[in-house]
């Protein structure tokens, strides 16, 4: 069965083409990077996928069905996650609830014993709250867990976003910049995060950065957009080598130390 | 029915219409200045109203000035209010916006109400009020002014978006504050002028409605009906706002006339849901992309 | 706080709202079981804008239907008070599921205009089913009776609309902190981060405005039984923007916003009663001066206040603490 493959995807805005006929095959626990210059159309990539936006032509599908044109909620419920680029945090709740907003989808909305108060409904409640200080703790956020998320600094959030998008246990995990905002021993520990879901939990990771350092260290394989085109695929040092990546970064001319 | 019953009704429709019109712009472009939806602007109707009756019973001025002052006055009372309550609450989301504008209403209301109390004022005009005989069609001359203010306004409005350093300083805002401002338009100047802009035209909706209903607190009622209007073209749409207006002007009268008059109030919300389930971006809009 | 100051605390407050009123006059018996209604009614419309941050200018029409469903099951079709009064907030939450289904696909101003939309059909509606409902004069309500006993007085009526009350901001605070609430709050801060984690945001929106919508026909059908007589005037557009007083004065999104916003708004024009002419001037310039100086309301500054006292004391158990 195929893990998740998107074929000849397709994305239109307008009349402004973001996506042209886009073909990408993962396999479970691989960790992908997907790169290009600004506007190649990586996020449109992560929206179409997620449901976001519309898919013009073309299928995704993951774990054996067809998931483009099903609503966002329901991609995500099938177990795929995503970080936002610049993070959409539920700026004016804590880091805690933030990422038991993530733990809440394998509770459910249980209305009628939440509203009533029955001790099972409070029993779950802690042990969502333990769950969700034990992710933040092995995250390195456990001091932040009681401050509101909109007093927090950029590069915290990040790692606040992806808490929140691990605690949903993604099987598919779509990370936007990952490491912007952050120091070198910050990225590096999203470095390590990333290898350890990986390699520990079969996650699948497909990770849009700008930092060529990062990518190229954490990457198994990498996808280069371009103009909403798919131009190269392979592992990292190939692709470095790829006259058409070095074009497409660099322009026409090649030179590149 | 006859025909000529029917050109009755569809006149004074797009009179009614043009009227909501009036209103309705004076809805979009704040709306498309600032992103501001004015609430209060059924007040500022009524703000107008009282203003043109002060000064043609208080002052006793002449009908011809009185409309002119009126106009500048509300223009003036315009930016005052957007100075004082709009401008803080400018970046707000939108349920501040709402409900401090809801806010400005109130108080505008309440303040008319301290000096004039409950009654219904007419307002006289200074010509004939006879019922016109065009053939079988009879026609109230004060639909023609109606209509007739209403299309001047209009035009002046066009022209000055059109031709006018500070039309084209307005446009180029509503398209792109940031490079407008980039650019060297004093921003915060445009927002005060399209608050002058509005509260006139409300004002101007107010006196046509005086003359044609009277002069009452509650009379900003029909801020309801443009903003069906302003919906219906798209909310950020000037020839959409004056379409939607006659739309909805003509839908009430006739379905007030051939299913009855409990039916002209409900058709305007009929056409307001429907609008905005169907084409939310209104008859003439096109849909606008939300970056993640 | 520790839990024995607790259980004192709330013994005390126990003790206060079941013996307190027996102090009062009949007439501020009368305000109390409005300030409870109020409460009620604020908590619903709490949770739909402040927590999931839908705006309803629609809240008073969810009231009228509430009030008119109770007192037309109770005075005509016979029900006892007890199953008219759950039975008129259902007929008020199936209408806010009415309301809610074209509204979870609108937002901002536009949700707005919609609900005015559905506040000028309600008040349409009732002057047009005058035969049942009394048009513009509006409709006589009952006295409930509980058990076989009339509640006649102000003071017999109170027990139970406080029990009311209670039960129902125990629910609210309870759900606050459910995942029902957290998608709640989820979708108001970032519908895009919501659904990215599996939030179905229209059905969280729909249930928001039925659970809303049910507050608010509880609350109607009690305010018909507390005030003896409803008519359309008392649920048009400015009740609701009264509504939307209680909760920014209060505070969004608390439940303790909700009551606070409640009791001090139903309080106001006693205390002002000279200035009765001026009230609009007083609720709009209160409503502004909130928005802009005070957003998160009493609750929120209260709030403040508590985490900055305890930052301050954690400091000073640094200072006095040995460096580490």
């Amino acid at each position: 069965m195929t893990f998740f493959a998107a074929r000849d995807l397709t994305v239109r805005f307008g009349g402004l083409v973001a996506l042209r006929g886009v073909d990408l095959e993962l396999n479970q626990g691989e960790i992908w990077g997907l790169i290009g210059p600004n506007g190649a159309g990586k996020t449109s990539f992560v929206n179409a996928v997620t449901g976001v936006v519309r898919v013009v032509a073309g299928q995704v599908v993951f774990r054996g069905c067809r998931i483009d044109g099903r609503p966002p909620h329901e991609i995500a419920r099938l177990g795929i996650g995503r970080t936002f680029q610049h993070v959409e945090i539920f700026g004016d709740q804590t880091v805690r609830t933030n990422v038991i907003v993530g733990l809440d989808r394998h509770v459910g909305y249980r209305f009628w014993s939440s509203a009533l108060g029955l001790p099972a409904t409070r029993r779950l409640e802690q042990q969502t709250t333990q769950e969700a200080d034990g992710l933040l703790q092995a995250m390195g956020l456990g001091a932040y867990r009681d401050v509101l998320a909109k007093d927090l600094p950029f590069g915290i959030l990040k790692r606040v976003d992806l808490a929140r998008a691990l605690a949903a246990r993604p099987r598919l995990l779509l990370l936007d910049e990952p490491t912007s905002g952050m120091s070198e021993a910050e990225a590096e520990q999203v470095v390590e995060t990333c290898r350890s879901l990986a390699r520990d939990r079969g996650v699948t990771l497909l990770v849009i950065e700008h930092n060529m350092r990062v990518i190229m260290e954490l990457a198994d394989r990498l996808v280069v957009l371009h103009h909403g085109e798919k131009i190269a695929e392979g592992p990292p040092d190939a692709v470095q080598q790829n006259p058409r990546v070095i074009e497409a970064y660099l322009g026409t001319s090649p030179v590149r130390a | 029915m006859s025909l000529a019953l029917n050109a009755q009704l569809l006149f004074s429709g797009v009179s009614v219409g043009s009227v909501y019109a009036l209103v309705a712009l004076g809805l979009v472009m704040p709306f498309k200045a600032a992103g501001i939806v004015n609430f209060a602007q059924g007040e500022l109707v009524m703000v107008g109203a009282y203003i043109a009756l002060f000064l043609s019973v208080g002052l006793h001025l002449p009908f011809h000035l009185v409309v002119p002052i009126t106009m500048a006055l509300a223009a003036g009372f315009g930016i005052a209010i957007e100075r004082a309550f709009i401008r803080p609450v400018m970046r707000a989301p939108e349920f501040t916006i709402v409900v401090a504008t809801l806010a400005v209403g109130l108080m505008l209301k309440n303040g008319v109400r301290l000096i004039w109390q409950d009654n219904l004022y007419p307002l006289a005009v200074p010509f004939s009020t006879d019922v016109l005989a065009l053939g079988p069609v009879r026609i109230n001359p004060l639909l023609l002014y109606m209509d007739g203010t209403a299309i001047v306004l209009m035009a002046l409005l066009a022209l000055f978006f059109r031709f006018t350093r500070q039309g084209k300083a307005m446009r180029a805002v509503a398209q792109n504050p940031e490079g407008a401002r980039l650019m060297g338009i004093r921003v915060s100047w445009v927002f005060s002028a399209t608050w002058a802009l509005s509260t006139a035209m409300a004002a101007t909706a107010g006196m046509l409605l005086g003359a044609l209903f009277g002069i009452h607190p509650e009379m900003g009622h029909v801020l309801i009906k443009a903003f069906v209007a302003a919906v219906v073209g798209g909310f950020v749409s000037l020839p959409g706002a004056v379409l939607g207006g006659v739309l909805v002007g003509v839908a009430e009268t006739f379905s007030g006339a051939y299913v009855g008059s409990t039916f002209k109030d409900v058709v305007a919300f009929l056409l307001l849901i429907g609008v905005l389930l169907l084409r939310p971006h209104g008859l003439l809009g096109t849909p606008l992309a939300r970056r993640v | 706080m520790s839990p024995p100051q607790r259980v004192l605390i709330l013994s005390a407050c126990m003790v206060l709202l079941l013996a307190g009123p027996w102090l009062l006059g009949t007439y501020q018996q009368y305000l109390l079981n409005l300030v409870l209604v109020n409460i009620i009614i604020a908590t619903g419309l709490n949770l739909l804008t402040g927590n999931a941050g839908q705006i309803s200018l629609c809240h008073s029409s969810f009231v009228a239907i509430g009030a008119y469903a109770t007192t037309l099951l109770y005075a005509n079709v016979r029900l006892p008070f007890w199953l008219a009064l759950p039975a008129g907030g259902l007929v008020a939450a199936a209408c806010g599921a009415l309301l809610g289904l074209p509204a979870i696909r609108l937002a901002g101003f536009y949700l707005a205009l919609v609900t005015i939309g559905f506040l000028e059909v309600t008040q349409i509606l009732v002057h047009e089913l005058a035969s049942v409902t009394g048009g513009v004069r509006g409709m006589l309500a009952p006295r409930p009776s509980v058990a076989g006993r009339l509640l006649a007085t102000d003071l017999s009526l109170y027990y139970p609309v406080l029990a009311v009350t209670l039960g129902m901001l125990y629910a609210a605070r309870n759900l606050r902190y459910s995942p029902l609430g957290r998608a709640f709050d989820a979708i108001r801060n970032s519908e895009a981060a919501a659904q990215a984690l599996g939030i179905p945001i229209a059905r969280i929106k729909l249930a928001a405005f039925t659970i809303a919508a049910f507050y608010a026909g509880v609350g109607g059908g009690l305010y018909a039984a507390v005030v003896g007589f409803i008519d359309p005037v008392e649920f048009g557009l400015w009740a609701s923007v009264r509504h939307i007083i209680f909760i920014v004065v209060g505070g969004l999104g608390s439940v303790t916003g909700s009551v606070l916003g409640a009791a001090i708004i139903t309080g106001l024009p006693e205390w002002l009663r000279r200035f009765q002419e001026y009230s609009d001037f007083v609720y709009g310039g209160l409503l502004l001066a909130f928005l802009v100086f005070m957003p998160r309301g009493i609750a929120g500054a209260l709030a403040d206040l508590r985490r900055g006292w305890h930052r301050s004391r954690a400091r000073v158990a640094a200072i006095g603490s040995p460096s580490q």
